[in-house]
């Protein structure tokens, strides 16, 4: 009985510190901006900006490309990517540019790519980004060489809709506020000396953390930790009352959440020693006050209430479906991770063979996650003694390939399609993950 | 009587969408009647990319984004 039940604490305990390790700084500073410049691109920047280069007329140079961008710039959830990868498709520039979007769209939107970042490593990330876009399109490519009869067909029956011709003019306003709102992101996360060097540091008074200081520690977390936790927690309470009837008017809450928004940025910028009470003032910190304060002053001077209660919205919405389930996710992946014996990842997925990378690839197929939950389960496996290549097969064909996503798709495109696009997909992962890991081996 | 289409499969937006319909409609008491088509074939017919779609009396007015309730109180006086 007490055997078991110390398991359980053990279990928990995994669980815990997984959630720590995510909520933690480095994290949060490349989460919270991620969030906001997805809801930003959502709203601000009209789909007719890319969608007019996807048109029946357009060359296959500008269409493929378009298509691999617009999945960068336009898809977040899967429920926006569908309706437009059938428009694609049945009234735009075909079969090919239309799964370019698709494969592309669910692996390589801002909050995917900085997230993998974060966790696992940059080397990750930009395979991830770079292979997604490569094989997108190699994939569209041989999709509309297949099925090229049929398509030449759908080509000479397609009356000008002139859906694809409508563009959307940008102000200029939107492009700067896009920029500030990616360096927050990149001053946030960037490893180099100019953000990490420490240029003040200013003592808290001891007085002040005695007794909290012990017991903060024997919960394995700092005191930047502690009050990151509580700022998330003081966030979603503000941001319920704030954002949620947002169309309404901004209220009191709206503007606090967004001042504990812009604080939790500021907190978790600073260095803290492990044990002391100095905080260290780097260039990071000094980055985002900068950052944000510019921020501030554009949305201020060149955005309507109602654009940017559109934003707000929107990132809002975004938060809700997937921090959720996330977290969830992550305390999952740390309770799992102590039941599955290392050695057997070890065994199945520790070398980087072609094996190794289509188990990888199965098991994104069979295992369904939600958005983003992919990231801590790979995060996971790394843990456990997998090998980076298959774990980038794993994180290719994961958001890909779920039983779900292939229902849906068999119901749009038919079975061939499906089919031949599924395995398409299967075999470029592996292979992907196979010369990734064979890469690594070479270079280091 | 005005026929308001809202294309969407049931994403927050759509419902988001419909409650705005609904308050213009209701603030300016306007005869309507709202139908929401959330097949996706059926969405698929009507000449929009990306959902939500709002359509009155058979013409897109807006798609892939939530237009603010001045515009749709505009559109649906007209």
């Amino acid at each position: 009985m007490a055997e078991a039940f110390s398991y359980i604490n053990n279990l928990l305990l995994s669980g815990w510190s997984s959630l720590l390790d995510y909520l933690a700084a480095h994290v949060l500073l490349c989460l919270v901006p991620a969030f906001v410049i997805a809801g930003f691109m959502g709203t601000m920047i009209p789909k007719e900006t890319i969608t007019r280069y996807l048109g029946p007329k357009a060359s296959k140079w500008i269409s493929y490309p378009a298509s691999a961008l617009g999945g960068f710039i336009l898809a977040v959830c899967s429920c926006t990517i569908l309706p437009l990868f059938a428009g694609i498709w049945k009234r735009g520039a075909g079969l090919g540019p239309a799964i370019t979007f698709l494969f592309v769209g669910p692996a390589i939107n801002i909050l995917a790519i900085t997230y993998t970042g974060a966790t696992i490593g940059m080397d990750i990330a930009i395979a991830r980004l770079v292979l997604s876009i490569l094989f997108g399109i190699v994939i569209g490519l041989i999709m509309a060489w297949i099925f090229r009869k049929e398509e030449s067909a759908r080509e000479t029956e397609m009356e000008a809709n002139g859906l694809f011709d409508q563009t959307a003019r940008v102000k200029p306003a939107v492009w700067v506020l896009f920029l500030l709102l990616v360096s927050v992101l990149i001053v946030g996360t960037l490893q180099v000396d100019i953000f990490t060097n420490v240029y003040a540091s200013i003592k808290l008074p001891a007085g002040l953390m005695g007794g909290v200081g012990s017991f903060l520690s024997g919960m394995d977390l700092t005191l930047q930790g502690a009050v990151l936790i509580l700022m998330l927690v003081v966030i979603g309470i503000t941001s319920w009352k704030g954002f949620e009837k947002i169309f309404e008017g901004f209220t009191g809450w709206t503007y606090a959440a967004l001042a504990f928004i812009a604080l939790t940025i500021l907190i978790a910028a600073p260095t803290e020693e492990a044990g002391s009470l100095a905080i260290g003032i780097n260039g990071r910190l000094i980055g985002e006050i900068v950052l944000l304060i510019a921020i501030a002053v554009v949305s201020r001077r060149s955005f309507s209430k109602d654009e940017l209660s559109g934003w707000i919205w929107e990132t809002w919405k975004f938060v809700k479906q997937i921090f959720p389930l996330l977290i969830i996710g992550v305390f999952a992946a740390g309770i799992v991770k102590v039941i599955i014996p290392e050695t057997w990842v070890r065994t199945i997925a520790g070398q980087n063979t072609i094996w190794a990378n289509l188990v990888g690839v199965l098991f994104g197929v069979f295992m369904y996650f939600p958005t983003l939950v992919e990231v801590p389960i790979a995060k996971m496996f790394l843990d456990l003694g997998m090998a980076r290549g298959p774990l980038l097969a794993y994180l290719l064909a994961d958001p890909e390939l779920s039983l779900q996503s292939i229902l849906v798709l068999n119901g749009v495109m038919g079975k061939k399609k499906t089919a031949i696009y599924v395995s398409l997909v299967a075999v470029f992962s592996t292979l992907a993950g196979y010369l990734f890991g064979l890469m690594l081996t070479i270079f280091t | 009587m005005l026929n308001i289409k809202i294309l969407g499969s049931g994403c927050t937006n759509c419902k988001r969408l419909e409650q705005i319909v609904r308050k213009v409609i209701e603030n300016n008491s306007l005869e309507a009647e709202i139908e929401k088509v959330t097949d996706f074939q059926e969405i698929t017919k009507w000449p929009i990319l990306s959902t939500p779609g709002l359509v009155v009396d058979g013409k897109v007015l807006s798609s892939g984004r939530i237009p603010s309730e001045a515009e749709i109180t505009d559109w649906l006086n007209k």
